[in-house]
């Protein structure tokens, strides 16, 4: 038994845990991680290049992120909650539309991405010629105004899948019985949605904006994929990255920015879990 | 006088459900089918008319895109790296599930605990590059597999420490305490008793790794180890406008996920639609 557990846990703390914390310590370096270069303890500094104006754009990566999080979060929810409701059915259409809706989980982010580079190829691509015929021009995913809706659109539609089949479960173990009863009332739709099912679906909201909110703070695969974070897209993930990787490699300032990024993401994730586990207890008590 | 009136009578709620059932199919099918449509058409007909389906259709991009992309060891390498990653991950996830879900040692809500914050992490691929680097799993194969292990380990622990608290500790008495071994009564009778969250817990990992495409960036350098998702990456950032041949590529690399979820999408689902419990 100690044997398998302890096998296990090793994997855990040496590739999970420990890098988790590393990031810390490769933070106050100046480490670039190109062979042979001098590494040294920078103390605070690459914390204070995020502040000032030489930084990399540390303020307006906040503000990508929020649009990029809060985007995700609420599109992700609102449309899945709706195509739930229409695809939770027994019907042949309804079981297909849900299997053909998870698809684009199961494709991954990098033909996911390069498919909508191709619908929306701003030189020859189904987007061009609708937009084309409307006299619209645009360089979609390399444009300031627009890279970061679209951007926000295919994340949505690669995991509108899962938050869905998330709610037909949850829609699917509300007891008949409930709505018959209210049915005798003669209480309309909304009403019925929004004092009996959107409250016995609490659980299921929790895991999904819990989903949505960790998942757009803390990936950017996508985002990789579709802009590199240019135009307006690039959140604390990509900059993170593009800092450590991208063309004047710096490890340490790439550390500092992912050790802002998983404070955002405590701050936020925390308060968060708790405040909708809080209101699970309330509206199912 | 009735039956032209059951013509005009049309049921707005029917329609409705139509409509509404067609636009969400358009959602989900009209990217599959532009790049499916595009990837049979010659680069000639593109440049002249790429919105009309092709007439005869042509496979040559199939054959160009696989050779020029070298996509055939890297849909083996793919194979290799997620079968035998997420295999590991899945059997690591039952040694540690088992104890900690019967509570055989003596921290397990904080060793669980320490799961559910592994979730919530951002992946720290600096500190893993770095480790890759100083523990040689830097640019080989063995490596790569050994670092991609981890990432399915919180939500296997999860899962698997939930459904194990559901199989009746008399068994353990019954099996393992009298006699049969540690491993065998976990490869006998927990393994088989909670196969339907074992292969779910496989299916994830196996996912996240052939879809992994910051991983192979950043812990790969050899164009002859790379998985489908960096190849086919590489093969775009070369190749940006040979859109037919993209699509062709893209459709390669995507045909053994798409079986995979052809015969594995029931459980899937059905486990996803579980996950709020």
């Amino acid at each position: 038994m100690w044997g398998g557990l302890s096998v296990g846990m090793v994997f855990y703390l040496l590739f999970g845990i420990a890098p988790a914390l590393g990031n810390v310590l490769v933070s106050f370096t100046n480490y670039s991680g190109l062979p042979g270069s001098p590494t040294s303890f920078a103390g605070l500094s690459n914390y204070t290049a995020l502040l000032t104006t030489e930084g990399p754009g540390f303020v307006s990566s906040i503000i990508d992120t929020l649009f990029f999080v809060v985007g995700v979060t609420v599109v992700q929810n609102v449309v899945g909650m709706l195509f739930a409701h229409r695809l939770q059915g027994q019907g042949k259409a309804a079981t297909l539309l849900r299997i053909l809706a998870f698809f684009p989980i199961v494709l991954g982010v990098t033909v996911v991405g390069i498919v909508w580079l191709l619908l929306f190829d701003p030189e020859s691509s189904p987007a061009q010629a609708l937009f084309g015929a409307f006299g619209i021009q645009s360089a979609f995913f390399g444009s300031n105004t627009v890279a970061m809706p679209l951007v926000i659109i295919v994340q949505v539609w690669q995991n509108l899948g899962f938050t869905m089949v998330v709610f037909i479960g949850s829609l699917k173990m509300i007891p008949r019985s409930i709505y018959e009863a209210a049915g005798l009332d003669g209480v309309t739709p909304w009403k019925r949605f929004s004092s009996i099912t959107w409250p016995m679906m609490a659980p299921a909201v929790t895991v999904n904006v819990l989903f949505a909110v960790i998942g757009s703070l803390t990936t950017y695969n996508l985002i990789y994929i579709l802009t590199d974070g240019d135009y307006g897209t690039n959140t604390l993930g990509m900059l993170a990255f593009n800092s450590g990787f991208g063309g004047t490699p710096d490890l340490g300032l790439g550390a500092a920015v992912t050790v802002a990024l998983l404070v955002v993401a405590i701050c936020v994730a925390v308060p968060l879990a708790l405040l909708l586990r809080y209101r699970e207890r309330r509206l199912l008590a | 006088m009735s039956s032209s009136s059951g013509m005009l009578l049309i049921n707005p709620r029917r329609v409705w459900r139509l409509t509404s059932a067609i636009l969400i199919g358009l959602l989900f099918i009209i990217p599959i089918v532009y790049v499916v449509m595009i990837s049979i058409e010659s680069p000639n007909q593109f440049l002249d008319h790429p919105l009309v389906p092709p007439v005869p259709p042509s496979l040559q991009n199939f054959s160009s895109a696989y050779q020029q992309g070298d996509l055939g060891p890297q849909v083996l390498n793919t194979i290799i790296y997620s079968l035998s990653a997420a295999g590991i991950s899945t059997g690591l996830s039952l040694l540690i599930a088992f104890p900690v879900s019967r509570k055989l040692i003596r921290w397990s809500s904080g060793v669980y605990g320490w799961f559910v914050i592994g979730i919530c992490l951002p992946l720290p691929i600096i500190p893993l590059f770095i480790e890759a680097r100083d523990l040689h799993l830097y640019d080989n194969r063995i490596g790569y597999i050994l670092l991609h292990v981890e990432p399915g380990l919180p939500l296997g622990v999860i899962l698997l420490t939930a459904f194990i608290s559901g199989i009746p500790k008399e068994l353990d008495e019954a099996a393992w305490i009298d006699g049969a071994g540690y491993f065998r009564y976990l490869a006998s009778v927990i393994g088989p008793l909670a196969w339907p969250s074992i292969v779910i817990i496989f299916l994830y990992s196996l996912l996240a790794v052939w879809n992994d495409i910051i991983g192979p960036v950043v812990l790969l350098a050899s164009p002859n180890l790379f998985p489908v998702a960096r190849g086919v990456y590489s093969f775009y950032s070369s190749n940006p406008t040979s859109y037919t041949l993209l699509a062709a590529a893209v459709m390669i690399v995507s045909l053994p996920v798409a079986l995979l979820f052809v015969v594995s999408q029931r459980q899937l689902l059905r486990a996803t639609m579980g996950m709020s419990r």
